[in-house]
Order: C-alpha cells, then structure tokens, then sequence
C-alpha cells in the first residue's frame, strides 16, 4: 500500500526536516506531514544571524534549503493536517483532516508552537481589527499610528522595533520592573535607543478596547493594582508560544501540564517508537540549531528502532524452531555464566531450540515488550509465541527439565 | 485552481456592477497565515462553481483597497453579495468556518 511507511514526521519545521534528512539518507521511507508552509516558526522569522555557516538568512530561505536537502534524499511530502493518531500498535496510525490515512514503524513529533492567546475581552473579537501577531503580516496596515506591544521576549522587542518602521508610536507593557526585559541585551539596547519605543512597567494588558476597530487599551498596573486607558490603534500579542500537541491529548503520551513532551537523549517519549523533537519537548534552549540536532537524534534512534524491529519480526517471530529469547548484561558476571551455561546445554541436545541473546543495554524496547525486569531472563517462543519463561538456574539438571 | 485576482477595476465590475455573491481574501505574499489560508480557499473553490465566486487581492500591490475597508492585518476575508458588504472573518480560519458563512451570504 502507498500508505505505509518506515518513518512518519509530524511537522515540516527545522526540527523534522532535519529528522526528514537523516531519515531519508538512511533510506527509511519517510514522509513529512505538515500543515502550512515549510520551516514552521522559522518561516515567519526575517532574519536568522545565529544559524552555523549561515551568516545571515532569512528564515524562510534557510527553511527552503532544510527542505531542498530532504528532497535529495527521496523524502515525500504531504500537505495537510493531523488531527488524530492511534499509537497503541506496532503499526502507528494517523489520520488528517481530509480524512487520509497512513501508518508508520515509527513516528517523530515535531509540530512546533503557536502563539499563546491570553483570552482577553476584546483579544478574539478584534482580532484582524487591529488585533495581531504577527508584525511582517500587519504593521504595515499601522502606518502614522499608536501601537501597543504586549511582552518583553525576543519576539517582542524585535517585532516592536520593525513596528516603529510604519507606526508613529510604540508602547511596550511590561510585567517587570523599570528597565528589566526578557529579551536578548543587544535587542533591548537597540529597543531603549529607540525614539519611538516607549515601555509602560510591572502592567499587564486586561482589555482591547472597541466596537469596530481598536481604539485602546486598558492597562493593569501590578504594583498599585489600578487601572488605566491607553489610546492606540493596534495591539500585537507576542505573549509566548505554546506547543500544538493538543491533538494528541489522548495518544498516550506523556506531556507536562503545559503540553510540551517529556523525553530522554535519544528523543524517546514514554511509547514505544514515538520520538519529541524541538519545541514539542521539554528542553532548555529553543533555537533551530538545538532543533535540527534533536531532529537528527530522533531519527537516528528511530532508525535504530526500524532495524530492531525488522530484524525481530524477520529472523525470530517467524522462525520454525523454538526460540530462547535470553535477556542478558554483558557486564555482569552471572548472566555471563549462565548464557555460556545454557548454549552450552542447547547445542548438546540437537537442533530443538535456537538462541537468541539480548543485550539489555541496547534493546531496550524488547526488553520492555516482554517486560523483562532481571537478568538474565529467558523467554521460549513458540512460532513467535510465548510458551514460558524459564527460571534461570545456574543447575544443568533443573535447567534441562524445564527445556526437555 | 489558483484564486482569480483582482484590481481595484475588476474589483468594482465584480463586486458592484455584477453584484455577484463571493469572497474576496486580502492577503500578501511574506504572511505566514495567509499561506494557509489561501491554499484551504483554493481546495474549496470547485465546490462552489458558478454559484459562489472566491477572489484574491494583494494588498501590497493594491493599497486602496484595504484602505478603503478599513482593514487591519491580513488574511482578511470579505464577503459580498448584490454589491453590499456581508461581513467579514479575520486571521486563521477553518473551512467550516468559510462554510458556514457563505451559507449564511446565500440565505440572506
């Protein structure tokens, strides 16, 4: 079928394009599944100047090559949205909103953020109206005008700064104290240098103000709890982001409250073939460096993963003889012994039963699909099936009853 | 099918002198919601041939357009129908949405 793949990529940022690349040059059959355009977050960034070997790009061209680069290495792309994903099986099921679906061995999530809203009166009614979030779309439609700024993060100051290029004034709310941003030193230097930056301290913003069109704001203060108005014709919200992991609430996988992914080094989530790359999972820095290297990870692990499994489904679940599935640490002494203690005993009793050892530091998902707590541990498989386990005893004779 | 675009000419032929009922999208090419936007109006188009026209303005490359409207930001959609203003949704929208308010147009 034209739906099943190796190796399936939620989101077409640089995170999964970059899993997209080593994927495909590991030549896993690997689709992207992305819903708006290339690069993500990336593609409505102007201006990248921290990208190695990149001087300076624009987002969307760096995002153009990630995904140039993928393509030489034979990746498909689809252009749609996810809406639901069955991780329950071997083979991982996700479906779009078109209502197509495909299945994967293993799946990378990598579908980025949104902008937060803070869901306050006015916020969604004027939105279009002078309520924005996006300053390259829309500070141009603010030409001579006020313009409020909400946030102090890099994305703020920054867009704030491009603000001042059409409007005739624009104010910054800040939640901290006098002088105080979150943003990097050289953006709030260049902000604080700016005639037509003004910074209103320790407020929040409570309500757009307007029928029609904006036509203030009301402004908290936090330290003395009043009130005020402040006039103006725009508002752009740059309040953080928060990751679009909503659709899989119920897949399974473990998010924090906040729905960013938990995972360990190698990009792994609590299922089983199911990996959290760039701003889906918990991580200190957000920048598409730190993203590209988590999508590499990721597939590299999948990768790993692919093989194992293949090699698993080919070679032991549908083998004719009788497998031992022996579960061992090659650093601890006992389950050394004991596997040279049992080939020792198998090989003597003609060809009934085939080995075959595990290593628990490296295949880690078997040992979690037979749920195998203490080594060493065998498994006897029947045609791929369970029949029993056996107790690992370092006595030839107790051994042997149990196999024959 | 790509949406037909228009100028402020064929704007007023469209909109005023054939009082046809459609939507007009104001977008730009460096917006990023735009660029979802767009290809969703683009798929739901055939579904409405001949009954529901779907245009497009560049709002750089006609600025008395959206002055004239008023309008704020993009992606915006216009609706009209015989030469009045319907209204009009703002930002990322679903195709429900879109749906929902050509029907809405239709019925009036």
């Amino acid at each position: 079928m034209d739906n099943i793949y190796d190796l399936i990529i939620i989101g077409g940022g640089p995170a999964g394009l970059s899993a997209a690349i080593y994927g495909g040059r590991a030549k896993l059959k690997t689709l992207v599944i992305n819903k708006g355009t290339i690069g993500g977050l990336v593609d409505t960034t102007r201006e990248i100047v921290n990208y190695p070997g990149y001087i300076q790009v624009s987002g969307p061209d760096l995002m153009k090559d990630f995904k140039k680069h993928a393509e030489h290495f034979n990746v498909e792309f689809l252009k749609e949205e996810v809406i639901s994903v069955d991780f329950s099986q071997e083979e991982k099921i996700i479906k779009t909103k078109k209502g197509k679906e495909f299945s994967a061995k293993a799946v990378i999530i990598a579908c980025g953020s949104e902008p937060r809203i803070l869901n306050i009166p006015g916020e969604k009614t004027l939105r279009g109206s002078g309520v924005a979030y996006c300053a390259t779309c829309d500070a141009e439609f603010f030409e001579g005008e006020d313009v409020v700024v909400v946030g102090s993060g890099d994305q703020a100051i920054e867009e704030g700064m491009y603000i001042t290029k059409f409007a005739r004034k624009v104010t910054v709310i800040i939640l901290h104290d006098e002088g105080i941003l979150d943003c990097n030193k050289v953006s709030a230097e260049r902000a604080f240098n700016n005639e037509k930056m003004e910074f209103i301290w320790n407020s929040t913003i409570e309500a757009v103000l307007g029928e029609e069109n904006v036509e203030g704001v009301k402004i908290k203060n936090l330290k003395t709890g009043s009130s005020s108005e402040l006039t103006c014709q725009g508002v752009f919200f740059f309040v953080g982001m928060i990751p679009s992991t909503h659709f899989l609430k119920d897949s399974g996988l473990e998010m924090d409250q906040r729905g960013y992914i938990p995972v360990n080094e190698g990009m792994e989530t609590n299922l089983e073939g199911i990996y959290a790359v760039g701003d889906n999972r918990v991580k200190y820095l957000r920048q598409v460096v730190s993203a590209a290297g988590d999508g590499a990870t990721a597939a590299v692990a999948a990768e790993r993963f692919i093989e194992e499994l293949n090699y698993f489904n080919s070679k032991i679940l549908q083998n004719d003889n009788k497998i031992l599935l022996l579960f061992f640490n090659v650093f601890m002494n006992e389950s050394v012994e004991f596997s040279t203690l049992l080939e020792k005993l198998i090989s003597e009793n003609g060809d009934e039963y085939k080995i075959f050892k595990v290593d628990m530091a490296t295949k880690k998902s078997l040992a979690e699909k037979y749920a195998i707590e203490k080594v060493p541990s065998v498994v006897v498989l029947d045609k791929g099936k369970e029949i029993k386990r056996l107790d690992c005893s370092m006595n030839v004779e107790k051994l042997k009853s149990q196999l024959f | 099918m790509s949406l037909q675009q228009l100028n402020s000419n064929r704007f007023e032929e469209i909109i005023y002198d054939n009082c046809e009922p459609c939507l007009v999208i104001f977008s730009k090419k460096d917006c990023h919601v735009c660029k979802e936007v767009v290809p969703m109006l683009e798929e739901l188009q055939p579904q409405y041939e001949g009954k529901f026209g779907f245009y497009y303005v560049d709002v750089e490359e006609d600025k008395n357009l959206f002055q004239r409207f008023s309008l704020k930001g993009v992606p915006q959609i216009l609706f009209f129908n015989e030469g009045e203003y319907q209204g009009k949704v703002a930002g990322k929208v679903e195709e429900e949405t879109i749906e929902e308010k050509i029907a809405e147009v239709l019925g009036a």
